[in-house]
């Protein structure tokens, strides 16, 4: 596999909760070094697909690939090996660690030391664990959290605790990253950090998929939309012909009342 | 406290216990060495619960069914088999790490609180089995004649030496705890314990991290389930009866669950307890358990433990008193 041509591809993917259809033949690609957004009213389906993704949830049908790999079936661990990772809605810190703790558990894959070389201390464990300790101290300064590393996560602010979730996930050095809407209880500076943030991982050849509820902050970022209503796609394509579609125009403003609405306007 | 003031005082309560763990053996009666010879045997298995359940945040109640495992095996390997006792002590930590293995890879798979429910089954099923299979076992009567161990030739029949081979098999036990603590292998079970979900979402496959830590804590209460045989030359059910596996519990919540001192501090608090509570008589119990009950509430992290919880009674209090009017 050229690593330059993995794409993350969601084939006829439908997931059943009882009765409801909460995903329903829903079809979509995410290229390395793009962003692909995802939108679409409250109960579209849109936490439900990271959710299947990531292996968090199973599907009933359909198939998730990446580059050759099918992870339809695999733990969500398994998946994040082969390098997709998620953050969840509910930003949650590892309490009890520390801000540099929860980077550095971020950093555990890339661990190659095993019992034997951490009880011997061997020198090669040595030399990645002080490897691992600069990694984590350099993603700390690119989130500014750098003042914060000593801190325990849980007396974290919403907004540093959203950047520390996201920077614990790049961490492990992820080729897709499916962000669960990361702008939500972020103020306007927060924003425009994470939006630089998502121009950044891009430029560095990183594929995103960007679920969030605030629609403009979406279609800011995104090279590539998909729309969703009810648990369906109702439109997908640049996001130029996406704002145009007659269809989702109707799905949003269907629904003035809704923040996301007023937000669409 | 915050974190480093409460390592500093555990770096200086760790040198304290060893500068007096040191000095003892030339001023203690026979009694207390004695006792602090039990406190390191016991401290390794509280360190083994700290692994599972201090680090990784399972509840396992399976700590006495690996010492058994260690104190039977070393029993029945040298008494009827004519193994060396270190051979035996190999064997029978072998056998402890299958066991581990086969009762931890279907229970860990499960979140909540199947883990702690089926190894209490185990915990009394222990005591049970070993009442039970006479021929394996010689039932309630135990075996004794317990060869005592050679080490590098020299046997280790004295009351110093078993003191300076307890106390040197602990603090192996607690620098494992340590080394594992802070490397990325302790951070994956800390943050297992914490959230097992994002844990899973940065790629650290929960089932075998727990399991990990489950073989490890089991290797090492079988080490120590087989001293203390070599040591008191018997073994019997009663060493394994359930009371053990929650008095271990005991020792971890009072020294502090996470820490690298706690084990030593709580074993020791226990040990000794009975001994200057003895002039109470019936009353021993009550005390020492109504001490220990009010201790949780209003201390749970323990002497040396991670988290700040203040405990139900240090909330509560204040704001009964409030409402008497005896504070403000």
């Amino acid at each position: 596999m050229a690593r330059d041509q993995a794409v993350l591809a969601v084939t006829g993917v439908t997931k059943r909760f009882g009765g409801l259809v909460a995903v329903s033949d829903l079809s979509l690609v995410v290229s390395v070094g793009s962003v692909h957004g995802l939108i679409g009213p409250n109960g579209a389906g849109k936490s439900t697909t990271i959710g299947l993704i990531s292996g968090f949830i199973r599907p009933d049908a359909g198939t998730i690939t990446f580059g050759p790999h099918d992870m339809t079936r695999l733990a969500p661990s398994a998946i994040a090996r082969l390098g997709v990772s998620r953050t969840f809605q509910q930003a949650t810190p590892l309490s009890g660690l520390t801000v540099f703790e929860n980077v550095l558990v971020g950093l555990h894959t890339r661990f190659g030391s095993g019992l034997a070389a951490v009880l011997a201390r061997t020198p090669a464990f040595r030399r990645e664990a002080q490897a691992m300790v600069e990694e984590a101290q350099r993603l700390l300064a690119l989130f500014g959290l750098e003042a914060l590393a000593g801190t325990d996560a849980r007396n974290l602010t919403f907004g540093q605790l959203r950047f520390l979730e996201i920077a614990r996930t790049i961490a492990m050095g992820p080729r897709i990253l499916l962000l669960d809407e990361p702008a939500a209880g972020l103020n306007d500076l927060e924003r425009q950090q994470l939006a630089a943030l998502v121009h950044r991982f891009r430029g560095e050849g990183m594929g995103m998929l960007l679920v969030d509820h605030d629609v403009p902050f979406v279609f800011g970022l995104a090279d590539r939309m998909t729309v969703m209503n009810f648990g369906s796609v109702i439109a997908a394509g640049d996001p130029d012909q996406v704002r145009r579609n007659p269809a989702v125009r109707e799905a949003y403003l269907g629904e003035a009342a809704e923040t996301e609405g007023a937000a669409w306007r | 406290m915050d974190a480093t003031a409460r390592l500093r005082l555990e770096r200086a309560v760790l040198a304290a216990v060893a500068a007096g763990i040191v000095l003892a053996p030339f001023v203690g009666t026979r009694l207390i060495i004695y006792n602090l010879t039990i406190t390191a045997l016991y401290a390794m298995v509280v360190v083994s619960l700290n692994i599972i359940l201090g680090l990784a945040g399972q509840v396992s109640f399976a700590q006495t069914t690996f010492m058994a495992i260690g104190g039977y095996g070393s029993a029945i390997l040298t008494t009827e088999l004519g193994f060396d006792p270190v051979l035996a002590i190999i064997v029978s930590a072998a056998l402890a790490l299958v066991a581990a293995l086969v009762i931890g890879a279907p229970l860990l798979r499960l979140r909540g609180h199947y883990l702690a429910m089926a190894t209490f089954a185990l915990a009394l099923g222990t005591n049970s089995f070993v009442t039970a299979a006479t021929p394996l076992t010689n039932g309630s009567i135990g075996i004794s004649g317990v060869p005592p161990l050679a080490v590098a030739g020299h046997a280790v029949d004295t009351a110093f030496s078993y003191y300076v081979l307890s106390w040197t098999a602990c603090a192996v036990a607690m620098a494992i705890f340590a080394l594992l603590a802070r490397s990325h292998i302790g951070r994956a079970w800390r943050a297992v314990a914490t959230g097992q979900e994002i844990a899973a979402s940065l790629g650290i496959d929960v089932t075998r991290a727990k399991l990990m830590a489950f073989a490890i804590a089991a290797v090492i209460a079988s080490v120590a389930g087989s001293l203390y045989v070599e040591f008191t030359s018997f073994v019997g059910p009663d060493l394994y009866d359930i009371g053990i596996v929650l008095n271990v519990f005991l020792m971890l919540f009072i020294g502090g669950r996470g820490s690298l001192a706690g084990p030593v501090v709580g074993a020791a608090v226990l040990t000794f307890a009975p001994q200057f509570l003895a002039g109470l008589q019936q009353y021993q119990n009550l005390v020492f358990f109504g001490v220990l009950l009010i201790l949780i509430l209003v201390w749970p992290s323990g002497f040396f433990g991670r988290s700040r919880d203040s405990g139900p009674l240090r909330e509560i209090l204040p704001l009964w008193l409030r409402r008497r009017g005896v504070a403000r």
